[in-house]
């Protein structure tokens, strides 16, 4: 074992990437969620909800992650007064409760940081979703609307699971792009994987040894990450075109 | 409300073009870094590209796993590297934060570059290729005078969206402590506990600003595409 890679660094680094999974996998559930509702909300919805969510999704394609990341986390808090900005933010009652339950400690900056990702990571999505939809021959919508099927199932059982096949290869790439923009939350101090790295590299000095470490780490990450995505792209294109 | 827009009102020239008396900062700064990354990228992205479809194989390995590499870590850890490691003095020279800070964009920029570059030339009709060779242009000549003009036409959009994507992404260069738009705004903000109540207005007019670049350009590439779009149309009508 090498002398930089003492047991208590082996553990903050491997809490860095569990966390750094978590996260990931947190932004990509609530990016889809999000992300499909502001797409469906800009094809289907009345000319009121068309707007809000053309402009929710140009707010959150056009501002950088970091921007996002940073404002949701130090901003945004700065709004209330002192006192009241300890108790609701960062000495929050409740939260300390959860945390204590599960044994994880839960500060608000993971909440905003992930919340950051999320915004950011849904706005593209919602584009690559309704671009997705509308690369299917529309004719399809309308046909099956004149055999009686509700508004409803059209979109649920033809427009969603079509339009995200179609789209996928898109949705992977950039949801590799939001694994690695986890990395960001090390400058909101939530101690993701990167934030590991860089702490260890302040204790031991030994940048060169670390960073060449998370290098290798990140690659084999987005590597399997991709390599899951290819498989899943797979299955659904199977299912496709198999019934 | 008054004093949000007056102190944002008062400090927008730091957040436009950097602090005076000192260099350049601000958006104008990350307009800069984004121009300059992207153009070097653009000019390394050209050889990956190529060297990817070689005949010699080593080289198309070789090629292929410094864009893998380049593309599969986060741009921050790519310029803490790039500043830490390379930069540091070991290898006889040391790397300010401005010249960290490009060099990674660029080769950022270059693997990602170079995947569109490569995908423009596949899209590239064969025959195309065929009629040079018949002609009797060598491999340069029908590089610079048919695979060249063809690509860049194919591969606008993607350029144009890997541009947005590479100035939004500048934002990042503040970990290696870089003076552009971010911090600039938090210089402006420092630990001051007075200035507590504008972080929401400086973050916020952040924000607007890099809207503002990214949707105007996004706008202006698409007229522009679309343009071409109807000039292509016409030029093949024409024919």
């Amino acid at each position: 074992m090498a002398s930089w890679l003492t047991p208590d660094m082996i553990t903050l680094l491997t809490r860095g990437i569990v966390l750094t999974l978590i996260v990931s996998g947190v932004t990509t559930v609530g990016a889809l969620v999000l992300g499909i509702t502001a797409g469906a909300g800009r094809m289907l919805g009345n000319p009121l909800i068309q707007r809000l969510s053309t402009l929710y999704i140009e707010i959150h394609r056009n501002i950088p992650a970091l921007v996002l990341v940073i404002f949701w986390a130090f901003a945004v808090p700065n709004i209330f007064p002192q006192h009241l900005r300890q108790a609701i933010f960062f000495n929050n009652a409740f939260w300390d409760g959860v945390s204590n339950v599960i044994g994880i400690p839960l500060p608000y900056y993971l909440f905003a940081g992930t919340l950051g990702l999320t915004l950011n990571t849904s706005g593209y999505l919602a584009e690559q979703f309704r671009a997705g939809v509308s690369a299917i021959q529309t004719e399809q919508f309308e046909s099956a609307r004149t055999l009686g099927a509700t508004r409803r199932i059209v979109f649920w059982q033809m427009m969603l699971p079509e339009g995200l096949i179609v789209a996928f290869p898109a949705i992977a790439t950039r949801l590799i792009h939001n694994f690695k923009n986890t990395a960001l939350l090390s400058l909101v101090a939530v101690p993701i994987f990167f934030h590991g790295i860089q702490t260890a590299i302040s204790k031991t000095f030994r940048a060169t040894e670390f960073l060449l470490l998370a290098a290798v780490v990140y690659l084999v990450l987005t590597a399997v990450f991709a390599q899951v995505l290819r498989i899943l792209e797979g299955r659904f294109a199977f299912r496709q075109a198999h019934g | 409300m008054a004093n949000q827009l007056e102190f944002i009102l008062n400090n927008l020239l730091p957040l436009l073009i950097g602090f005076p008396g000192q260099r350049p900062g601000g958006l104008l700064m990350s307009i800069i870094l984004a121009v300059v990354g992207i153009s070097i990228g653009f000019g390394l992205a050209i050889p990956l590209a190529l060297g990817q479809r070689s005949r010699f194989a080593p080289l198309r390995w070789a090629c292929s796993l410094l864009v893998d590499v380049f593309r599969g870590l986060p741009l921050i850890l790519l310029l803490v590297i790039v500043f830490q490691v390379i930069g540091s003095g070991r290898f006889g020279f040391r790397l300010e934060p401005r010249g960290a800070a490009l060099i990674s964009l660029a080769l950022y920029s270059a693997a990602y570059q170079a995947e569109i570059v490569r995908a423009g030339l596949a899209a590239i009709p064969a025959h195309f290729d065929e009629i040079g060779r018949m002609f009797g242009c060598t491999p340069r000549q029908r590089f610079a005078h048919i695979q060249f003009p063809m690509m860049v036409r194919t591969m606008f959009p993607a350029f144009t969206s890997q541009a947005i994507s590479l100035f939004k992404d500048t934002s990042v260069v503040i970990v290696v402590g870089m003076s552009e738009l971010m911090m600039s705004a938090r210089i402006l903000l420092g630990n001051d506990i007075n200035n507590a109540p504008y972080w929401v207005s400086v973050y916020l007019t952040v924000g607007l600003l890099y809207f503002v670049a990214a949707f105007a350009l996004s706008k202006w590439a698409g007229r522009f595409e679309e343009k071409q779009n109807l000039n292509n149309t016409v030029n093949y009508a024409g024919q």
